[in-house]
């Protein structure tokens, strides 16, 4: 009989960078879940990208094993991401857990992120203890950030671990809290079987992996299981827990924290959220499980070569199976060929999937400039919802156009205020309130396109305030604007690929920008090549890229043949990244270059 | 009978020139006699009895050896080899190099073309770009070479800082006053582990920028074709009949065999070449290609639009390639950049100086 009294299930939340990955590699090395031989940084973020931007993308939990006062405690760890794209996958994780460590940073304090999390984590219930990392940073102020944690989150700071978990300065009273405050689960392995599905992959010999985290029950290899939502019936083939590698065990029973292999050929016969049940015996309700997320950003992705169109499908059904929030429907492009239409949750979002395709399925892809969805309404009472700004109808068959719309907040040193409400101001926002957190934080909040966030907002609030603002966001619904259609000519022949919708009063800038920009990158052709921005036939912005100049060998290298051919060769290769829009040829980044207008400047 | 190609490579120069990075070398005398006992045994090692259509001495700069060196290499050839009564036998010289004495032993070692490295007639750009005559040598030079041959080549080189289609074209009149038969044009082209490079990193020159290059050059080109020659390659112009056959065989995928350092040759739908540092070359090393079927349809094309050979169509449909079907092929065709006459393809010399793309595009 397991003693549910010594598990623990917990996850990490926090700001992006406030630490969490390094605690979590901490903790294991704490607790010798992993031998120092093996460690390497940051253990959970097994992506080769996550490393690499120093996120947590993907959920990874892990078991550890802490001898508590003479008795050994298991403590079931589920990571988590930190950035903002990555909210749902937030609550996945939580809805695994007992409780949460609220990760906060010495030197930069409460952040958009640390207070969307807790909010998260409150709604789910969860005990939230909070953690103050990074004490060795010169510029960590302990007191304060405990101050702002009570007065802005309302958590009891008293007694609360502070630790650097770079330099592994009291990583123990962080396990002592996670036994001593976090609950137990509930539960029993006597009831009927009840598991939540909190995370999926797929595994080329084992089929799709199910993460999962059981709350009633026992199931066992050679049990029959049914998913409550996909009314799936399937053969129990294999069960483990993730030390963090995976390791089979003979059973999960309530409170335990691991996966389920069951033969599962289709992907998408594992829906995260889902309920698993026993098919002899099941329950009769199933778990509430999760909304599903729409996504806000969308793009075309499209292969280099047409014929990997296949290929390309294959790879983001894969991706989808760990990743529901990515959505994708076939798309058709003049310029570019057959792809798809993606849905995001974010820019971030929109950038590890496209890394993720080229890195990990070894894909080339074209993706088109990231529009958000349009509500338009048109005159015949008809109402569309546009995400691809070549589906846009006639302007004269618009009613009216509405845009999403999201509640930002913003929180930030004072200093950086004026230069901020500046920003929003440009991009179209409507100012809602101004808080001092304290002295030194200021909270304000802003009501803004989310276009206009998609496009560059990010980047300009990073460098207007040095890197010390943080923000978040809400969807808010939909309001109408003055929106138009901006179309791009190559050569007068209309490049649908690169057509954009924007604000009446941001689009003579735009089509400028634009058509500047791709004179730079698209390289001089046979032909003179005019480049025009236009809305409707009314052109708005001209370039010209003049015809190319010099482009040959005129030096006799006695006999040598083959230099002269390979560095022909070398030229056809390089085409290869090239689209032709009727005789003009444009290299892939064109099409993404839409979205980094504002870089150069 | 077969028919082949002879080339001969001399890398020794009195001075490099500051543009130049090639591997040549200010030879000592020693060097340069040692270097020809190698040459001579490759060439005995090397004999065959295809009949020798064309001899090539090139550099380097062949002018700087002395009359009993170039008559031991010379003899070596004709003692190995057939060579035709009419071959044409061209050797590069450069102008100060040039004496009554070395000609008149040419002359009676049967060469009967001189082709002659004059770069320029403007003395500033001669200098700086470190050549060692000036204007008055070169024509003084070109004049006695003239008095023992007829067929006289001069090169130009075109991108020259201040030199620009007016400057060209002066001196090209000037060279066919002097009864220069050919004119080979090349562009200055920039590497980085030369001397050149480095004046122009500290602002001590300033080659002229593409676009006044390719304007330059084609007004050259114009004015060399009102004159009454004919542009039968990319860099080469000529009056009727004195086109180099050597040139052209390279052109036509005929067989030749280089000697010497670095020396490239083409035999049996095979290219190999020598290795161009002097000990892998004294060990006779050597690296060949096998051309695949792909390969050599690319080189048809790519020498074929090069010159006024063209390309055939159907022989390289019998080779497995339709270029009629390549994606690009009825655009260039409609925009008149090629030209099809025949079941041949000629690239319009208009776009000459675009070649690169476009040849590129046409490869299978």
């Amino acid at each position: 009989m397991k003693d549910l009294t010594r598990i623990r299930n917990f996850c990490i939340i926090a700001h992006i960078d406030h630490g969490k990955s390094t605690l979590a590699d901490r903790l294991i090395e704490f607790t010798g879940t992993v031998s120092k031989r093996d460690m390497q940084e940051q253990i959970l973020d097994s992506m080769e990208l996550e490393r690499e931007k120093g996120i947590t993308i993907k959920l990874a939990p892990t078991r550890l094993v802490y001898d508590y006062n003479g008795t050994e405690y298991i403590l079931n760890l589920i990571d988590t991401p930190g950035h903002v794209d990555f909210t749902y996958e937030v609550s996945r994780s939580l809805a695994a857990c007992e409780g949460a460590l609220l990760l906060v940073d010495a030197s930069q304090g409460v952040e958009a992120q640390t207070l969307a999390n807790t909010y998260l984590a409150l709604d789910s219930n969860l005990e939230i203890v909070p953690v103050i990392n990074k004490i060795d940073l010169p510029s960590a102020r302990v007191g304060e950030v405990k101050q702002e944690i009570e007065d802005v989150i309302g958590l009891d700071t008293e007694n609360c671990p502070c630790i650097s978990a770079k330099d592994g300065i009291n990583i123990e009273d962080v396990l002592k809290s996670i036994v001593e405050k976090i609950p137990a689960p509930k539960g029993s392995e006597n009831e009927k079987l009840k598991c939540l599905i909190f995370d999926s992959h797929y595994d080329n010999f084992k089929g799709a992996i199910c993460l999962v985290r059981v709350f009633d029950g026992t199931v066992k290899a050679g049990d029959k299981i049914l998913m409550m939502q996909t009314g799936k019936v399937f053969d129990v083939t294999e069960v483990g827990i993730f030390v963090p590698t995976t390791k089979q065990t003979d059973s999960l029973s309530a409170g335990d924290v691991g996966y389920i292999a069951a033969s599962i050929k289709t992907i998408s016969d594992v829906k995260v959220g889902d309920t698993v049940t026993s098919f002899e015996n099941p329950i009769e309700m199933p778990l509430a499980g999760y909304k599903t997320v729409q996504p806000v950003v969308f793009c075309g992705i499209f292969p280099v070569d047409g014929a990997k169109y296949g290929e390309l499908k294959d790879s983001l059904e894969k991706l989808k199976l760990n990743d529901a929030s990515l959505q994708f429907s076939p798309e058709n492009s003049t310029a570019l060929g057959y792809g798809f239409r993606c849905g995001f949750l974010g820019l971030l979002h929109l950038e590890i999937i496209t890394e993720r395709l080229e890195r990990e399925f070894d894909l080339d892809i074209i993706t088109t400039a990231p529009s958000v969805s349009y509500n338009v309404y048109k005159t015949n009472g008809d109402m569309l919802e546009i995400s691809n700004p070549s589906n846009l109808p006639p302007a004269v068959e618009i009613e009216r156009i509405e845009e999403p719309i999201v509640k930002v907040n913003i929180f930030t040193p004072p200093e950086y205020v004026g230069s901020i409400m500046e920003l929003c101001q440009n991009k179209r926002g409507v100012y809602k309130d101004l808080q001092y957190l304290d002295k030194n934080r200021v909270e304000l909040k802003y009501v803004l396109p989310l276009g206009e966030i998609i496009y560059d907002f990010f980047d300009s609030l990073k460098s207007r305030t040095k890197g010390y603002a943080s923000f978040d966001y809400d969807m808010a619904g939909f309001e109408r604007a003055d929106l138009v259609k901006v179309d791009l000519l190559l050569n007068g022949e209309k490049c649908d690929a690169l057509s954009l919708i924007v604000h009446k009063d941001n689009a003579y800038n735009r089509g400028r920008e634009l058509t500047e920009k791709l004179k730079k990158i698209i390289p001089r052709q046979l032909f003179e090549v005019p480049i025009q921005a236009c809305i409707g036939g009314k052109i708005i912005a001209r370039e010209t890229i003049s015809a190319l100049r010099k482009d040959v060998l005129a030096k006799c290298y006695g006999g040598d043949v083959t230099r002269k051919r390979k560095l022909l060769e070398k030229q056809k290769e390089g085409k290869k990244r090239m689209r032709k829009i009727g005789s003009v040829e444009i290299p892939s980044e064109a099409f993404m270059s839409i979205l980094k207008l504002d870089e150069d400047k | 009978m077969q028919e082949i190609s002879i080339y001969v490579h001399i890398p020794f120069c009195e001075r490099k020139c500051n543009y130049c990075a090639f591997a040549s070398f200010c030879g000592t005398q020693e060097q340069i006699e040692n270097y020809i006992d190698v040459l001579c045994r490759e060439i005995e090692k090397r004999k065959c009895d295809k009949l020798v259509k064309t001899i090539y001495i090139g550099g380097g700069t062949p002018s700087i050896l002395n009359e009993e060196q170039i008559e031991r290499i010379v003899k070596t050839i004709y003692q190995n080899f057939n060579v035709d009564k009419s071959a044409e036998f061209t050797i590069e010289a450069n102008p100060n190099s040039i004496t009554e004495n070395l000609l008149k032993k040419w002359k009676e070692l049967r060469v009967n073309r001189v082709s002659i490295g004059v770069q320029s007639l403007c003395d500033k750009s001669l200098k700086k770009i470190g050549r060692l005559h000036d204007k008055k040598t070169a024509i003084e030079k070109i004049k006695l070479t003239r008095k023992y041959f007829d067929n006289v080549s001069a090169d130009l080189i075109v991108g020259l800082e201040n030199e620009t289609g007016k400057d060209l074209c002066k001196n090209a009149k000037a060279l066919l006053e002097l009864g220069i038969k050919h004119i080979s044009c090349y562009l200055l082209e920039i590497y980085e582990n030369t001397k050149i490079y480095q004046m122009i990193k500290m602002g001590q020159y300033r080659p002229l920028d593409d676009d006044t290059t390719i304007e330059s050059f084609n007004k050259l080109a114009n004015y060399l074709i009102d004159s009454g020659m004919e542009r039968y390659e990319i860099s080469n112009f000529c009056y009727p009949g004195y086109e180099s056959k050597h040139n052209l065989n390279y052109w036509k995928r005929g067989e030749y065999l280089g000697f010497g350092l670095g020396a490239h040759s083409f035999e049996n739908e095979e290219r190999y070449y020598n290795l161009a540092n002097f000990a892998d070359y004294e060990q006779e090393k050597r690296k060949t290609e096998h051309l695949t079927d792909k390969e050599k349809i690319e080189e048809i094309i790519m020498l074929g639009l090069r010159c006024k050979i063209g390309v055939n169509l159907d022989k390289i449909l019998s080779m497995g390639y339709d270029l009629q079907e390549n994606e690009y092929y009825k655009d260039y065709i409609k925009q008149g950049i090629l030209i099809e006459k025949d079941k041949n393809v000629y690239l319009n010399q208009t776009f000459y100086h675009i070649s690169n793309t476009i040849i590129s595009n046409l490869l299978p």
